[in-house]
């Protein structure tokens, strides 16, 4: 191996096509390089049940990219693959849940569509899934409207099935017309890889979308094991979108009941602002379910969370201007968030964005605004620089 | 119907008496391994010489019936039979190739046991297989999901497999066209863990066959032809890891076997033919461990870890035969962490890539550091993320966070070690 290091053998026909498709692939990862510059990625982070995923879908409903008709077919193999999965997936259930649930005898399917479900089954077997045609799409919706499989799909939470499984199967017919083009809807529905990390791409009308810029969310809530693990996949990233569900300040963990959800979602944001991989990374912090918070805070006192300790309330008679009452409560919360951000970062973080937005994820044009905020804001950060 | 209160209470008494029972363990397990190993280094233990690895000597450990903690008695051993460490000039082992191309920190690496094949993954979402001889790229995927942390060559070259945060395992057919966009097509994708796809190997001489370690706290073997899963390590069955799995190894010698080493500190022996329980369970390291590999003669396996250290361990009797601990900084900065390990063919050389981008070549007889591929010309400029040796044994590829990958050479008169 040493001596190849001065290459003494001569030039010959494989060599120069060696060469070739190299320099091709050179090429070909420059141009990608170049072309991913205008997409700007936001990483999701939180601790569990804080609202990321609603974020998320939120983003998916509101901010669609113009799929033009190429991209749309391109997604037609990915569905039918999908009423395939959900199908099998189903159909397993169903055998899983007559052998351990008690009252196994309503997921017993008849023998026709045990019949059925082998067949689709072995279908999953083989290397590439073949279309849906009218044929198939008859076993499928046989085996579909089986009343077991309906009642195993009940249990959709337990078994993995996918989210896109009743609009699909509603939808057979249309899914396996000859000339079927996916619309937007079907694609938002697509399921193109299994659980992890979801991802959504879109453009925020205005500025941005003109200038072709494209944003790209990840949600990484689907992994529950070690962070430090995998966090610094996402060094580069454009931004890190820190949702803390405020309202949940005197709720304690499912999975822990001594340990309060503030705290936890306190080091969690701790814990993130101390990554390496993210000494350059904007900040957007998201105080989410608000509507919650505001409503709780009459009744619950911040002080239970030993966080928000030293909250010293206004006198709720003394308000010279509305609903001062309840801003004292979310300035507080949110001064204590901004002191933690400034005590954890290192010295050079100053130059970073570090935004905070109220939010209710479950409020769309609430949505629609904070990432106008977002989009404004990174815009002026980039060209800034 | 109890009281919350009193629920509470028996909840916190419970685990008050876990966590008492679990320290109890531990210092048991410290004290029946405590012996200091000079003694019993001049019994009838010790048949044969141990210097001469791979002759069976492990037997001679086995037939001990007390447990004995051989920290260290390897290297004390060596020493007090006088022999000297691996003498390496700075030319001896040599950066040949810089392999560029990557947009991202690599991750993970892989060689062809022919072909002379590199395969890398990193964070820009790509997979490049290089030809090692001539530093040229012959493939280079776009993975769907670009957040990658594994990859393997299968044996006979044609494919490549990789897994990461979509928690699931992608193959990809060499062979196959690529589209007008370059792109190559999934020719399988094994779907079934809940969690990230931290290390994946192709079983020995058989392409249809692969295992995956996991963020989920198991490990599979997988059929790929058919994309089944044919059994299932940990998990619901108890002996399983207790937390994230980062790597495993296959035993070459017997491909039944193969190690995992897990974020609960522990290294786990499994028996393919028999996944409900794990053969041995390895204590030791004080940290996640990051990378595990079989010792060439398959007696023995190494690890590399969060705790700074590398460690040899007999895999049948269970002992931890040797530690490779660094010298602390003297700048008390954090202790950089062994990020991958790889041996030598012959076993005389353990190499350790860390966090800090140092690669150090252990003498793996007396523990001590013959070269630090970090201090030499063209060295890399960041973490060591991945490492591997060539089928042959000239020459070790590593992997960096600085997005290159480095080809390092045995040259000049200097033999295969």
């Amino acid at each position: 191996m040493g001596s190849s290091c001065s290459r003494s053998h001569s030039f010959d026909e494989t060599e120069a096509a060696e060469n070739a498709k190299s320099a091709d692939i050179d090429r070909r990862i420059l141009q990608e390089t170049k072309a991913e510059q205008h997409i700007h990625k936001l990483l999701l982070l939180g601790a569990g049940e804080s609202g990321k995923s609603t974020i998320f879908k939120q983003i998916k409903l509101l901010f669609q990219t113009g799929f033009d008709e190429a991209e749309l077919k391109s997604y037609t193999s990915v569905i039918h693959a999908n009423v395939y999965q959900t199908i099998k997936i189903l159909y397993e259930g169903a055998k899983e849940l007559a052998q351990v649930e008690p009252d196994s005898s309503k997921y017993v399917l008849s023998p026709d569509s045990q019949e059925i479900g082998e067949k689709l089954s072995e279908i999953g077997v083989r290397l590439d899934y073949p279309s849906l045609n009218k044929e198939r799409v008859q076993d499928v919706r046989k085996l579909w409207q089986d009343p077991a499989i309906q009642e195993t799909y009940s249990r959709g939470s337990i078994l993995q099935v996918p989210d896109c499984a009743q609009y699909f199967m509603e939808s057979l017919d249309r899914l396996s017309e000859v000339d079927y083009v996916p619309t937007k809807e079907d694609v938002l529905h697509a399921r193109v890889r299994t659980n992890g990390v979801v991802e959504t791409q879109f453009s925020p009308p205005g500025e941005s979308k003109r200038g072709g810029e494209v944003y790209r969310l990840y949600d990484v809530g689907g992994q529950r094991n070690e962070r430090r693990k995998w966090i610094h996949l996402f060094e580069g990233v454009n931004a890190v979108i820190f949702c803390a569900a405020i309202s949940e300040y005197d709720q304690m963990l499912c999975e822990d009941e001594t340990k309060n959800r503030m705290m936890e979602t306190k080091e969690l944001f701790d814990w993130v602002l101390k990554q390496r991989c993210f000494e350059k990374t904007s900040f957007m912090l998201f105080l989410n379910k608000f509507d919650i918070f505001e409503r709780k805070i009459q009744k619950v006192p911040l002080s239970v969370c030993e966080w928000f300790k030293d909250y010293q309330p206004i006198a709720p008679g003394k308000q010279e201007v509305e609903h001062a009452y309840e801003e004292s409560f979310i300035r507080f919360v949110k001064k204590k968030f901004e002191e933690l951000y400034f005590q954890s970062s290192k010295p050079d973080r100053v130059d970073q964005v570090f935004k905070i937005y109220r939010t209710t994820a479950l409020d769309q044009k609430l949505v629609k605004k904070t990432f106008k905020l977002i989009d404004e804001s990174m815009r002026r950060s980039r060209e800034g620089t | 119907m109890a009281s919350v209160a009193e629920l509470k209470e028996k909840h916190a008494a419970a685990t008050a008496s876990v966590n008492s029972l679990r320290e109890r363990l531990r210092q048991r397990r410290e004290t029946l391994l405590d012996t200091d190993g000079e003694a019993s280094l001049s019994s009838p233990l010790l048949v044969g010489d141990p210097l001469s690895w791979g002759s069976g000597n492990s037997r001679a450990f086995a037939d001990c019936s007390v447990c004995v903690r051989l920290r260290g008695a390897v290297a004390r051993y060596s020493k007090s039979q006088g022999r000297a460490p691996v003498s390496f000039n700075p030319t001896d082992l040599v950066c040949c190739r810089t392999l560029q191309g990557h947009s991202g920190k690599v991750y993970s690496l892989d060689w062809t046991p022919e072909k002379n094949w590199i395969v890398s993954a990193s964070q820009d979402g790509r997979l490049i297989v290089w030809n090692a001889l001539t530093s040229q790229k012959t493939h280079a995927i776009k993975l769907h999901c670009p957040w990658v942390m594994t990859c393997a060559l299968a044996p006979n070259g044609q494919s490549v497999a990789c897994g990461g945060l979509d928690s699931a395992c992608s193959i990809f057919n060499l062979n196959s066209q690529a589209d007008r966009d370059g792109n190559m097509p999934v020719s399988r994708i094994l779907t079934g863990h809940k969690g990230y796809v931290s290390s994946c190997q192709y079983v020995p001489d058989q392409e249809t066959r692969l295992i995956t370690s996991s963020g989920d706290q198991t490990c599979v073997l997988w059929d790929v032809t058919t994309g089944q899963r044919i059994s299932i390590f940990g998990g619901e069955f108890p002996s399983g890891h207790t937390a994230d799995v980062q790597s495993v190894s296959i035993n070459s010698s017997n491909t039944n076997m193969f190690v995992s080493g897990s974020c609960d500190t522990t290294v786990r022996l499994w028996d393919i033919r028999i996944a409900s329980r794990a053969v041995r369970t390895y204590h030791g390291h004080e940290g996640d461990v990051n990378s595990v590999k079989f010792f060439p003669d398959g007696h023995r396996f190494g690890t590399g870890s969060d705790d700074g250290t590398c460690r040899l361990f007999d895999m049948r009797t269970g002992h931890q035969l040797q530690v490779y601990s660094r010298e602390p900084d003297r700048n008390d900065n954090e202790l950089p962490t062994v990020t991958s390990i790889a041996f030598s063919i012959s076993g005389r050389l353990l190499f350790a890539g860390y966090s800090n981008g140092d690669c150090y070549v252990w003498d793996t007889l007396l523990a001590e550091v013959v070269l630090n591929l970090g201090n030499l010309q063209n060295s890399h400029d960041g973490r060591i993320s991945c490492l591997g040796m060539s089928s042959d044994g000239s020459a070790l590829c590593t992997g960096s966070w600085d997005k290159n990958l480095k080809i390092w050479a045995f040259s000049g008169t200097r033999k295969i070690v």
